[in-house]
This record gives C-alpha cells, sequence and structure tokens, in this order.
C-alpha cells in the first residue's frame, strides 16, 4: 500500500510543500530514501526505525522505498522524520481510518519516540497556511512560537504514540490557543540611556537617529561608554507590532536562534564580531542558506564595534542592504532574499591610539596615520551613515555623581511622536521613515527657506559634501525638525544637521 | 635660444641637475655665480668637472653638456615644468641674496609668481586645530597682498595650501622632484597646486625626498619669502629651521604664540622669546611691512551666536555640553550654533566636541 504524508521543506524563508510517499512491497527487507534528502533526512532511517519499535508499534517487514516529492528540491534537516515515520505506519496499515488528509506533520524523533523541536517552524507555518493547510501536527517544544499563528489548528505533541493515538482518534488533543502578542515579554533588557552619564551630544544623536532611522557613528576613546549607548538604542524605539514581531521571529526561527519564548518581542541587537566573515554577515551557507547578522539585527540594531577592523569586504557587503532593506543570496542551491532592513550603528575610535581629540590625554598618532585609519571606511559606507558623533570622555565627576539621567522611556515618547508625524507624511509613499525617502520626497517634505538652503550651500562648499551627503544633511534635518514638532526646516535645524557630519570636516 | 633658455642657463641645468654634484660643490658654483657669470666661465667650471669626473664619454666639450641639458629641459616640460637658473632674470632677486641660492629652479605653474612679493607660512605636521584654522584664515588673507610660500607635507603646510590656493598666489616648495608624490596622499594636491600656483623644487626629476632635503628646501622657504610665519614647532620642529634661516638671511619672523603647557607651541612661544613677532592675525604682519590692512565686511550674528561666541571667547577652548550650560541652551541647539560659528571661520572643533574660539 502507498501512503502520502504532507510535510514542508524550508527554502530561505518560505516553506515548500514536499509529500512523503511510502511504498511498504513485498520483498526482501530493505529501507529505501529517493527524492534529493541530504544526510540528516537519510539518518532519519535509523530514528523512525527505534521511534516505531520504543513506541509499541510495529515496524513493517519487507522493500520499503521513501520518496519525497517534489524530487527537484534538496530536503534538508530533521523535520521530516514524523512524516516519515506517520506514512510508515500508514503503509503498513497501522493507521486504519487516521485523519491524515490535508494534515501537516512536522518534527524530529528521538529513538525513545518523542518528538523533538525544529528550527523554522513559524515561517513553515505561515507559508503552509498560505498553501491552503489548517491543520497541523507540531512538536510541543515548538508550541509557543506556533502559538502566533493565527486561524489554524495546530496540535501540539510530545510522542510519537500520541500522534498515532490522535490520528486514529482514540485520544483527543487540545488545538492551541493562539497567544495574543505582547511586546516585551520578558522584563526590559538591562540597559537604559538613565545609567548613561553626561555625554548630551551623543544622546541627542541617539534620539535623532531612532526616531528618523538614520545610521549612527559614535567616534571616541577607548572606555568612554560607545557599547553602553549603542546598547540603549533598542530601549527608545518604538514598540514592536505584531507583524514585525512575525517577520523577525520567522528569520530567527530559521536561524535556530529563536528563545523559549517562541516569539521575538524585543528588538534585535546583533553585535557580530569584528572577525565576521561576509557570509556570516550577509548570510549562505554551503547548501542550508542561512540569514546572515544583518538579517538576524532586521528590525532592530546592527551594531558593529570598531568599525575600520572589519575586514574591508564585509563592510562594503552591507552597501546594498542598507539601501534596499534586503539582501539576495545566490548558491549553487538557489537564490534566496532575506530581509534586512536593520538601523546601523558603528563605533571607533578617532584614531589608532585612541586619544585624538582627548582633552586630557596626548595623541600620539601622525595625520597621515589618522587618515590611513578612517580611510578604512570608505567613503561610499560613511556617506551612508547620516550621523557621526563624538562621544568624549567623561569626567569623573559625573561618573561618580548619583544623578540619575532622563530615561530610555522618557526619549521613547519623544521618539513615539516624531515617528507618528512621518507615519502620517509618508502613508502613500510605502516607506516608514525620513531615512528612507527617496529624491522625490525629498523635494516634496524637505523644502528649505532661503535662509537654510544658504547654509547648506556654505557648509556644502566649506566642507566639501557629496551630492548624498546633502540629501543626508537634509533628512537629518527633516528628523530633527519632526522632533522639534516643526513643519518648516529651520535653519538651526540644517546647522544641527550639519553638526553631525564629523567625517566630512575631518575627510 | 632654444625655449628662451639663454648659453648659461643651459650650462647651469646641467650642473643642477645632471652633474651629480654634492652640495658643497653646488655652493661653491653657485657663490661665483650669484655676484654674475659667462657663459665662458661656466664652460670651463663645466669643462673642469669632465676632466675629475669618472665615466664621461665627452672630453670637455660643451656642446654634449647643451645636448644632455635640452635633454633634460625636454623631460621637464614634458612633466609640464620649467627651469629657472641663478643666470636668468626670472630667478628670485630675494633668493640670489642668500649666501647658498640654488643653481637652478624647476618649476611647474605660473612663473609670474616668482617676482612678486613672497611670505613663508610653515607649521609642524601636527598641530592645534585652532592652530591650523588660523594659519588657513592669515593664509588666506595674505594671499591678498604676497604670494604665501609653504610645503607640501600635511598640517602647517597644508593650512597655508588650504587658505592661499583658492587665489592661486600660492608656491608650494618640495623637497623631491616635481614628478615625485610627496607625500603620496596630496598627490592630487600637488596636480592643483601646479595648475592653480606654482610648484618649486631645486632637486632634478625623479630625485626622492630624503631627509637631508627638508633642510636644503627650508633654506629656499626662506630665502624666498620676506617673512616666514611660524604655525606651531615643537622644540625640535623642523620649521624652526626655517625660520632660523630666515633670520640669518635678514628676513622678518612671525610666531603664533600657544598655550605655554603645549609642546606643540614650545618652538612658537621660544621664538618670541627671542624677539620673533608675536602675530595673531594677518593685520600683525600687514603692520609689520607698513601695510594697511583691507576693510573687512563684518560678520552678521543672530544673538544667540553672539552670546555662544563671548562664552567661547571667554574660555577660549571649551566643550560643547559647557557652553550650552553657560548660555542656558540644550547641548544640541549650542552644536547647532556652534556649526554655524564654524562656517562663519569664529570657532573651530578641537577634536572631540570641544570648541576652541578663532580672532575674527
Amino acid at each position: 500500500m502507498i501512503a502520502k504524508i504532507v510535510c514542508f521543506a524550508l527554502q530561505g524563508l518560505e516553506g515548500v510543500p514536499v509529500e512523503v510517499e511510502t511504498d511498504v512491497a513485498k520483498g526482501i527487507p530493505a529501507y529505501e530514501m529517493v527524492g534529493l534528502p541530504d544526510a540528516a533526512v537519510k539518518e532519519s532511517k535509523e530514528r523512525v526505525r527505534s521511534a516505531i519499535r520504543n513506541s509499541g508499534l510495529l515496524f513493517p517487514l519487507g522493500k520499503i522505498t521513501v520518496n519525497f516529492a517534489p524530487a527537484d528540491i534538496r530536503k534538508e534537516g530533521a523535520a521530516f522524520d514524523l512524516a516519515v515515520a506517520v506514512s510508515l505506519l500508514k503503509a503498513s496499515e497501522q493507521l486504519v481510518g487516521a485523519q491524515t488528509e490535508n494534515t501537516v506533520l512536522l518534527g524530529e524523533l528521538a529513538l525513545d519516540g518523542s518528538v523533538r523541536p525544529i528550527a523554522g517552524l513559524l515561517p513553515i507555518l505561515i507559508s503552509a497556511k498560505a498553501h491552503g493547510y489548517t491543520r497541523f501536527v507540531v512538536p510541543a517544544g515548538n508550541a509557543k512560537e506556533a502559538a502566533y499563528l493565527r486561524g489554524a489548528q495546530i496540535y501540539p505533541v510530545r510522542t510519537l504514540a500520541e500522534t498515532v493515538a490522535f490520528l486514529l482518534g482514540s485520544a483527543s488533543l487540545a488545538p492551541l490557543s493562539p497567544e495574543k502578542f505582547e511586546p516585551h515579554l520578558h522584563a526590559r533588557q538591562t540597559a537604559d540611556l538613565k545609567f548613561v552619564k553626561g555625554q548630551p551630544v551623543a544622546r541627542r544623536a541617539l534620539e535623532i537617529a531612532v526616531a528618523g532611522g538614520h545610521n549612527l557613528l559614535l567616534v571616541g576613546p577607548p572606555g568612554t561608554g560607545k557599547t553602553m549607548l549603542a546598547r540603549c538604542l533598542p530601549t527608545v524605539m518604538p514598540d514592536l507590532t505584531f507583524d514585525e514581531a512575525l517577520e523577525i521571529t520567522k528569520i530567527h526561527s530559521v536561524a535556530g536562534t529563536l528563545g523559549e519564548d517562541g516569539i521575538v518581542s524585543e528588538r534585535p541587537f546583533r553585535t557580530p564580531h569584528h572577525t565576521a566573515t561576509t557570509v556570516a554577515m550577509c548570510g549562505g551557507g554551503n547548501r542550508v542558506v542561512r540569514p546572515g547578522e544583518i538579517s538576524l539585527a532586521h528590525g532592530g540594531v546592527l551594531f558593529l564595534d570598531e568599525l575600520p577592523e572589519y575586514k574591508r569586504s564585509t563592510l562594503e557587503a552591507l552597501r546594498q542592504p542598507l539601501e534596499d532593506g534586503k539582501i539576495t543570496v545566490a548558491r549553487a542551491g538557489g537564490t534566496f532574499t532575506f530581509p534586512a532592513r536593520f538601523m546601523l550603528c558603528a563605533s571607533m575610535n578617532p584614531c589608532p591610539c585612541g586619544n585624538y581629540g582627548s582633552a586630557d590625554k596626548v595623541c600620539t598618532c601622525s595625520p597621515a596615520e589618522i587618515r590611513r585609519y578612517r580611510r578604512k571606511i570608505s567613503g561610499p559606507l560613511l556617506d551612508r551613515i547620516d550621523l557621526q558623533v563624538e562621544v568624549d570622555n567623561v569626567p569623573y565627576e559625573a561618573l561618580a555623581s548619583d544623578s540619575r539621567q532622563e530615561s530610555s522611556a522618557a526619549v521613547r515618547e519623544r521618539v513615539n511622536v516624531a515617528r507618528a508625524i512621518q507615519n502620517v507624511r509618508f502613508e502613500e509613499s510605502g516607506i516608514r521613515t525620513n531615512a528612507e525617502m527617496s529624491e522625490r520626497e525629498l523635494a516634496a517634505y524637505c523644502r528649505l527657506s532661503g535662509e537654510g538652503e544658504e547654509i547648506l550651500r556654505e557648509a556644502f562648499e566649506r566642507m566639501k559634501l557629496s551630492a548624498r551627503a546633502r540629501s543626508r544633511i537634509l533628512k537629518v534635518a527633516r528628523t530633527i525638525a519632526d522632533l522639534a514638532a516643526s513643519e518648516e526646516i529651520l535653519p538651526a535645524h540644517v546647522y544641527e544637521a550639519v553638526s553631525y557630519r564629523l567625517g566630512d570636516s575631518l575627510e | 635660444m632654444k625655449d628662451g633658455y639663454t648659453n648659461e642657463d643651459l650650462l647651469l641645468v646641467w650642473l643642477a641637475a645632471c652633474a651629480e654634484l654634492d652640495e658643497r660643490a653646488k655652493n661653491e658654483i653657485a657663490q661665483v655665480c650669484a655676484r654674475g657669470v659667462s657663459a665662458k666661465q661656466l664652460e670651463k667650471i663645466c669643462g673642469a668637472l669632465i676632466q675629475t669626473g669618472t665615466n664621461r664619454v665627452y672630453k670637455d666639450d660643451c656642446a654634449a653638456i647643451r645636448q644632455e641639458a635640452e635633454g633634460y629641459l625636454l623631460r621637464l616640460s614634458g612633466a609640464g615644468g620649467f627651469a629657472v637658473t641663478l643666470a636668468g632674470t626670472d630667478y628670485p632677486e630675494s633668493l640670489r641674496a642668500i649666501p647658498d641660492p640654488p643653481l637652478a629652479l624647476f618649476c611647474a605653474g605660473k612663473r609670474e609668481l616668482l617676482n612678486g612679493r613672497k611670505f613663508c607660512i610653515v607649521g609642524s605636521r601636527m598641530l592645534p586645530a585652532w592652530a591650523q584654522a588660523a594659519g588657513k584664515k592669515i593664509s588666506s588673507e595674505l594671499s591678498e597682498r604676497f604670494a604665501v610660500v609653504t610645503g607640501i607635507a600635511e598640517g602647517g603646510d597644508r593650512a597655508a595650501i588650504d587658505g592661499a590656493v583658492a587665489s592661486g598666489k600660492l608656491i608650494c616648495v618640495l623637497p623631491c622632484g616635481l614628478d615625485v608624490d610627496y607625500p603620496a596622499s596630496h598627490a592630487s594636491l600637488k596636480r592643483e597646486i601646479a595648475k592653480r600656483g606654482l610648484l618649486v623644487s631645486e632637486v632634478p626629476l625623479g630625485v626622492r625626498a630624503q631627509k637631508f632635503s627638508f633642510h636644503a628646501r627650508n633654506r629656499i622657504l626662506a630665502g624666498l619669502s620676506e617673512g616666514v610665519l611660524v604655525l606651531a614647532a615643537g622644540e625640535r620642529s623642523g620649521a624652526l629651521i626655517t625660520a632660523d634661516r630666515a633670520l640669518a638671511y635678514g628676513r622678518e619672523v612671525f610666531a603664533l604664540p600657544h598655550n605655554a603647557g603645549a609642546a606643540q607651541g614650545a618652538g612658537c612661544n621660544e621664538l618670541i622669546k627671542q624677539g620673533a613677532y608675536l602675530c595673531t592675525d594677518a593685520g600683525d604682519i600687514f603692520a609689520a611691512f607698513g601695510m594697511e590692512r583691507a576693510q573687512r565686511p563684518a560678520v552678521q550674528l543672530t544673538p544667540q551666536e553672539e552670546t555662544l561666541l563671548a562664552e567661547l571667547r571667554l574660555a577660549g577652548e571649551a566643550h560643547a555640553a559647557v557652553l550650552a550650560g553657560r548660555a542656558g541652551i540644550p547641548v544640541w541647539e549650542a552644536q547647532a550654533v556652534l556649526a554655524s560659528l564654524e562656517l562663519k571661520g569664529l570657532a573651530v572643533r578641537a577634536g572631540g566636541n570641544q570648541y576652541a574660539a578663532l580672532k575674527a
């Protein structure tokens, strides 16, 4: 008899339906798997055999053939175990009368018959639902993640035996009740702006950056709190909406970095080390294409500490995603597109010794050394960083004083107001923040008064700005005006925006 | 004569570029030549050199020498340059007056700058931001009356270049051949100077800068100019050599005053102690030469800019947050105002969020 069970294979962030067909025929006992399974799928033979035996069921004797259709896509991972086991049981007529049609079975089996959680469940469920499937059997370990899918009956199972009983109708399982999304499932991150001493300039830049979705570069001597400031970024960003959370969770689910909550409820903050390769950063892999750090930072912050230490090629690879908000990874196994709309925050020392511009320490670097150090970051990349600020040495008194500064919550409120203004402005443009404005929107929303135009022209000539830098200044000025709830961009806003173009004045 | 080069010119070019003489021999010849020299005398000198020299294929044949010199000049004009020799009329008189003038100058750019009034601005390669900004300002104002003479390195030289390059009244004296890019990062700057101003070098094409060539170059800087302004100099800075040469040649020496504790300005303060003019703006230099400083348009300031500038002047150098506190405005507003003051040339970012006041 031939049995067919539906399962899903992951291709990038999309699930593709795969039919697991099993035939048990008379003949010399054999067990074959066809249909482009990879090593982990082939190894399921042994897991399935043991799991069936240890669940008190019968492993059929005979010539067994398992086929994965369609045969042209590569099947990876252990998510097919449960489907293979059930199709085997069905083919050996142990599941007579069981309801397996239109049911998607997902899960990895342990030798004792228990069902283990799998990576990438949520994206599979979302794709499967789009394909018209609404009945799912999933590992109980993935229940939290699965519960965020609306409009489907999802049954969490612990063991193979439980699955069989459920399918036969001899035991009833309660479907998961949809979980309501709450941002910040756990207590907020420990980072908070109220713990940052001093740094009024950097704090302001942080606020502007988040309000307008701008990228940020923190320049300062070692140990001045650049990393701490960066860690505060997610705490002032607006709360995640459910759709955003789902999108982010999909990526993290595929990468297998989803925590116990089953959903990403906090904006991601990724800090890849500077030894990270381009593939680690952008995504890729030998056969399985996994999202890289920039996709894991989608919706949140990608923090690159000590920017000049990163490999040049790795940094250059960020340029395109910074513009497009997505990355397309082409591999032999296919071409996959991952979302990568992140906010870039980078930090660096002002010079190799770290003391350039320091009030109390002497810099021992020659101008040529400083220039060489800064040149490690290409002009085009620097051009894409709208806000460049100096982080100073905090005087001892400020460190020791117990006076707490403004908290992240207070800043976030102002950010939310500025974002609301932008939401109204860009309702029909299909963008969300000032930083994403194209030339057309710039012309429409960033008109300058005669005086403002004059300032910008002067800055343009004195600082030898590029055309892109000019439009970046305009965008930042727009955000500053939004924070001030000003319809018009005032000269003061332009000046402030100009004061954040450190890189240009230092060349 | 061909391309306007006289017989004497050719012989001097040969001596300067092809004869492979050492410094002392060149100086001896220069001292003879500075008093005026005929082609015959030069031929004699060349002939004597050939006889003592080794591996020369020709003997006492000035035609061959001229041919070699013409070949060199052809290469020079191919590189966009020309030569001016001690025997020529374009040779700057101020340089002819020094005890050890170069036999020939290889130049690229505007020839007429050689014989106008010239003033030299130098400074060490690392200098405080305010000194850099002040140097640029002074250089720009001086270039209305003088051609600004300087080197082509980072720091002080760069400040002088930035100030004067727009007007084109700029002479950069190189320590290396005209076709050598030193420093490499200033290669495009060098091309721009050749286009707008003048590049000068006494060393032949293709010769790289050596330690000692800076020393020799500094004597040309001082020798060309009526005066020298030192923007910043440590205790053993090369800029002091230029000042020292200027004194020896009887030229005026000016120096920016520095913070007493700052190592980068110790040399400047020492110069002032020894009697150099204390210079805070271009007016001081004009005054020393008996010139009137041109009326400068008053800078329009908003009330907020006035307040902040007053605070900055009081402090001399201060952190943006401190200034904001004193003026009673948020830091980011202060940043914006300071940015506008920076654009108006009244303040400069001194690293970090420190700002320094500049003299109007």
